[in-house]
């Protein structure tokens, strides 16, 4: 490229938007352990809730299932713009361990790492695996096939049973709560109040910059938020199982 | 008006009784109207040329074709069918009606039905897929051969698309859904890929100028994700007549093709009449409008119960003609309408209820914009009328093509209008006769173009070390986006790291987003009535524009620019609008000057300004200007950058007899530097445009009716300047993409090249005083002074070349 034509395309790049500065930062620490070149592994034990040994799950139409069939899941990721350039940059997957809590999480430092996090995530379900998720039928699970697809590895996540509990909270719930977000939820159903917990939508800020050289500080509040999601999941879950059957919403024909 | 009626009334004497053809109409209106016609030949017919179904055919479609009565193929289908069973890519240039789509239909359904393999299908409107897909289902359910075809495109359903993307045998699209949709989600339709057999790409001669140059990049990325899936798809291309279509077909796909140009489909005598409209006033030099001319020609084509369509250079054109002809055809509202108006901007369903009705038979006339000069399929027509040159030959014959049958002679008529280019061109039929067809160019490497397509394949799939995008190296590209954050580089890998989904940000069509409904309020109604398009609301939907919908009037109240809305009522007036619009250059950064002969040239950055001060109120029929109304509204900017030329006022004083000579000489020297450098930076003409105007921004000057360098102050009105006034006219050539910088460097590093090539194009020129080949289209009167427009367009040239 001749260096006149690079020169007008930096000048257009940098009115289009201002350049990353090079954030050089001295604290790099990214919790867990290093299991493959450049991921990051933490696993954490925890009492936390009474699990029934079966979880009701007629609230989704399904037969009732042991809860150690269960993994909650979670992904954070650099971006809600959908299609192939998005990517998540870390897994939690949560699941009852002798009626513990265990909290696995997979954290990449780099993006070559993605397939080895790919792989241990797929390492960690088995065909009667049951997911739970918040709007993972509709976000986390389509961007982890795409990923998969990406790095041509078959999909784990694709035909296990999954029980997206956004759907029943919505139907029992909309239009009683002022939202339905997992906050919400976690808030009303398990009495849940966060504290300085990072907004979701500052996830792929506090990566990029780790990613660029910059502080990990944000990065291990995500892995923080993370957790705190599963651990909601769970409670979110066995409040509703205790619901039964939940009613379709009621058909209200809208009068203008 | 009684002497009006008498004149109609004299015209319909030529009305043909009993069964009638191209050639007898041509030969009364020739016989009749002797001095208005000043150009007549005969393109002869030609025998079909045909072959046998081929053998290796699927039984099933060889009977599907038989039940819908083709029992044998034109040779061009059959040459197309042996080249795509050999492997090639197949370039399909045949005229219109000629059954081009059985060139890709064969070989793509056989492929389907016998492995299951898919298509993938691009137009270039969402009308033509929608035709297609019709015509597919139709013969997939002759011979019940199980192959599903679907349109995908912005109208399709969510619920649908994963069926789609899932079940379709032949996905029919376009290339912007294709760079917007399937690309950047091509995970999604990894099925398909994987069994991605063959691409179809009809119409390629409309992907010229920016619009080709994106869609070649587009067709990059295509075959790039095709390689991600493991496959290497044929591409089976189709096309108008155009001057270089294996060329045109193989910068697309960056791929060698195997050219199919000979059509065997029979085709009848097809009569061409170039018509003047006749002298009015011979002390003016006033001809009769083109329009009216055009009116009389339909008329009596109709009468003669000879299916016709008339062609309208702009839609309110359109609209006023329809109205003319409904005038006389369509005067009892019981009976069903005879005459029928096509353009864009009318809502798909009454686009295919027309397009229907004209397939049926039972609509007698129809009149369109070049909306028509695609391959929709409208059925056979006897008579084209072309209300004004369409500005190319390509296109002239495209349109021309729409009328011919198998048995009959067709006719076409180019009724010229008061431009000067239709001018030049009815006073010189040869060389509109001699004339080979336009070449499409594109430039798939324009820089900017390049730059947003890579950020798109960035964020589809990673690029990997030395990985070459088209015939670019991508490396220095990448770093170009890393440093602007969206990429990151690990090791010898570019990932997409930025939360954007950049081919939303970049439109193929490089036009605003956003199109605009019309808003019916008659009677407390709220009906939308209508669509137009971004770049046509500035001189169809000011307050008090008179928008026409298949010539019924309505006002515009009200223009909500930002909501894109237009409010409307119906009315009842007796006048049309036509607005006035004009365009202006203003310098803003010089990036390097040179010098040129006795004069200067410039690269740098100019902002161009597209202005629609006002409208005039045109009376049907008479024509006369009844009023001028004021326009309030936004100017349309364009950022972008330009070269041009300057003389100082000295040296033309020394040179020129007056400031009317010299401004001449600048508007033949700009026509001649606009063809010169089209060709030298491969543009499209539309893509790179010209302007002359004073170096200051002060005053611009447009062609007159007259062909004479009019000044025009910021404001746009006609003006003159002082004695004393500062002098200094200025050639524009400036890039038309937003933006742009693709062009306006070249063209500087060229300078001197550029002014070289332009003296001998009009030194070599035949002709004595100017035409379209040099400087320009002249008068009549021109061509007898001493001074002639060549010679000034010489002289400011002369002065500008290097010493």
């Amino acid at each position: 490229m001749p260096a006149n034509v690079r020169n007008l395309l930096l000048r257009h790049a940098q009115i289009k938007q201002q350049g990353p500065a090079r954030l050089a930062s001295r604290d790099r620490d990214v919790a867990g352990d290093e299991i493959a070149p450049g991921l990051r592994y933490t696993e954490a034990r925890m009492d936390w809730l009474q699990p029934p040994a079966l979880i009701d799950a007629a609230f989704a139409r399904m037969e009732p299932m042991h809860h150690d069939r269960l993994l909650h899941f979670d992904t954070e990721t650099t971006g809600l713009a959908g299609g192939t350039g998005t990517r998540a940059f870390m897994i939690g997957a949560a699941d009852w361990i002798d009626g513990r809590f265990r909290i696995r999480q997979l954290t990449i430092t780099s993006m070559a790492a993605e397939t080895a996090m790919l792989r241990t995530f797929a390492g960690w379900l088995s065909d009667d695996t049951v997911l739970v998720s918040y709007n993972g039928k509709c976000y986390d699970a389509p961007l982890l096939a795409t990923r998969y697809r990406l790095a041509r590895l078959a999909n784990p996540l694709h035909g296990l049973a999954h029980l997206d509990l956004l759907h029943p909270v919505r139907r029992r719930w909309k239009g009683v709560w002022e939202n339905c977000r997992l906050a919400t939820a976690e808030r009303q159903l398990i009495g849940v109040v966060r504290e300085d917990d990072l907004p979701g939508a500052e996830a792929p800020a506090a990566w990029l910059t780790y990613l660029k050289g910059g502080s990990a500080a944000n990065l291990r509040r995500v892995a923080h938020h993370n957790a705190q999601d599963l651990k909601s999941l769970a409670g979110v879950l066995i409040q509703l199982s205790n619901l039964g059957e939940i009613p379709p919403p009621r058909r209200v024909r809208k009068i203008t | 008006m009684n002497a009006q009626l008498d004149r109609y009334h004299a015209a319909d004497s030529l009305v043909l009784r009993g069964p009638s053809d191209g050639r007898t109409l041509a030969q009364r209106l020739t016989k009749r109207y002797a001095a208005r016609i000043t150009g007549a030949f005969v393109v002869p017919g030609c025998e079909g040329s045909y072959a046998p179904l081929p053998d290796d055919l699927p039984v099933a479609l060889a009977e599907a074709l038989r039940s819908r009565g083709i029992d044998r193929l034109y040779s061009h289908q059959a040459q197309a069918w042996a080249a795509a069973q050999a492997g090639d890519h197949v370039a399909v240039v045949t005229p219109t009606a000629s059954g081009k789509s059985l060139c890709y239909t064969l070989p793509v359904i056989t492929a389907a039905m016998t492995q299951h393999a898919k298509a993938l299908y691009l137009f270039p409107t969402k009308a033509l897929a929608q035709d297609q897909v019709a015509e597919l289902l139709e013969l997939n359910q002759a011979g019940e051969l199980g192959v599903k075809a679907f349109t995908f495109d912005g109208d399709t359903p969510g619920d649908a698309r994963q069926a789609i993307r899932l079940h379709g045998d032949i996905v029919v699209s376009n290339p912007d859904m294709l760079h917007q949709a399937i690309l950047p989600h091509h995970t999604k339709w990894a099925q398909f890929f994987e069994n991605l057999r063959y691409v179809v790409i009809d119409e390629v001669h409309t992907y010229r100028g920016v619009f080709g140059s994106h869609v070649a990049n587009v067709i990059r990325r295509l075959k790039r994700v095709c390689a991600f899936y493991g496959v290497r798809p044929q591409f089976i291309l189709c096309s108008a007549t155009i001057g270089n279509p294996k060329e045109h077909a193989e910068a697309l796909i960056e791929d060698v093709v195997t050219a199919i140009t000979e059509s065997g489909a029979p085709t009848g005598d097809k009569h061409v009449l170039l018509w003047n409209p006749p002298v009015v006033n011979p002390d003016l030099g006033l001809r009769a409008s083109a329009r009216s001319q055009t009116n009389r020609i339909a008329r009596l084509a109709i009468k003669s119960g000879m299916k016709t369509l008339v062609f309208a250079q702009s839609r309110t054109m359109v609209e006023v003609l329809t109205k003319y002809l409904k005038d006389v055809f369509d005067n009892d509202p019981r009976k069903p309408a005879r005459i029928r108006a096509y353009r864009g901007g009318y809502l798909p369903k009454e686009r295919r209820a027309a397009e229907r009705e004209m397939r049926a038979g039972s609509i007698d006339g129809i009149v369109s914009t070049s909306a028509l000069e695609l391959g929709v399929d409208i059925g056979s027509l006897d008579v084209v009328v072309l209300n004004g040159y369409p500005g190319s030959v390509a296109s002239t014959w495209q349109r021309f093509g729409r009328a011919g049958r198998r048995q009959q002679s067709a006719l076409g008529v180019l009724v010229a209008s008061s431009d000067p280019l239709d001018q030049y061109l009815v006073r010189h039929p040869e060389f509109f006769q001699g004339a080979s067809p336009e070449h499409a160019r594109i430039q798939s490497d324009q820089p900017l173009i390049l730059l947003d397509h890579i950020r798109c394949a960035a964020f589809e799939l990673p690029f990997i070390g030395e990985e070459m995008f088209g015939t670019e190296v991508a490396a220095p590209w990448l770093d170009v986006l890393a440093e602007e954050g969206v990429l990151h580089r690990e090791g010898d890998r570019w990932e997409w790291i930025a939360d954007s989904y950049p081919a939303i940000a970049v439109s193929l069509r490089s036009v605003a987003d956003g199109n605009f409904v019309v808003v019916d309020r008659t009677n407390g109604r709220q009906t939308i009535i209508a669509e137009v398009d971004f770049s046509a609301v500035p001189v169809t939907l000011y307050e008090g524009a008179i928008h026409m919908i298949q010539s019924v009037p309505y006002q515009v109240e009200r223009l909500d620019w930002d909501g894109r809305k237009a409010y409307v009522t119906r009315t009842h007036v007796d006048y049309y609008t036509d607005a006035i619009d004009y365009t202006k250059l203003k310098v803003l950064d010089c990036f390097d000057t040179s010098h040129a002969g006795c004069g200067q040239a410039h690269h740098g950055e100019v902002h161009v300004v597209r202005r629609v001060p006002g409208y005039k109120k045109i009376r049907f029929y008479s024509h006369e200007n009844i009023g001028y109304g004021s326009v309030n509204l936004l100017d349309q900017e364009l950022h972008t950058t330009a070269v041009w030329w300057q003389l100082a006022q000295d040296v033309l004083g020394a040179a020129f007899e007056d400031r009317q000579q010299a401004l001449d000489g600048f508007l033949g020297a700009a026509y001649a530097l606009h063809i010169v450098a089209t060709v030298a930076v491969m543009a499209e003409a539309r893509d790179l445009q010209k302007s002359v105007g004073s170096g200051d921004g002060a005053w611009f000057v447009s062609a007159d009716i007259n062909g004479r360098g009019q000044l025009r102050g910021v404001d746009g009105q006609p003006t003159t300047l002082a004695a004393d006034a500062p002098f200094t006219p200025t050639v524009y050539l400036y890039d038309a993409f937003p933006g742009g910088i693709g062009q306006s460097e070249p063209l500087f590093d060229r300078r001197e090249d550029l002014i070289a090539q332009s003296v001998t194009l009009i030194e070599r020129c035949d002709c004595r005083a100017g035409c379209p080949g040099c400087v320009g289209p002249v008068l009549a009167a021109d061509e007898e002074t001493a001074t002639t427009p060549k010679a000034l367009a010489l002289r400011v040239l002369a002065l500008l070349v290097a010493l």
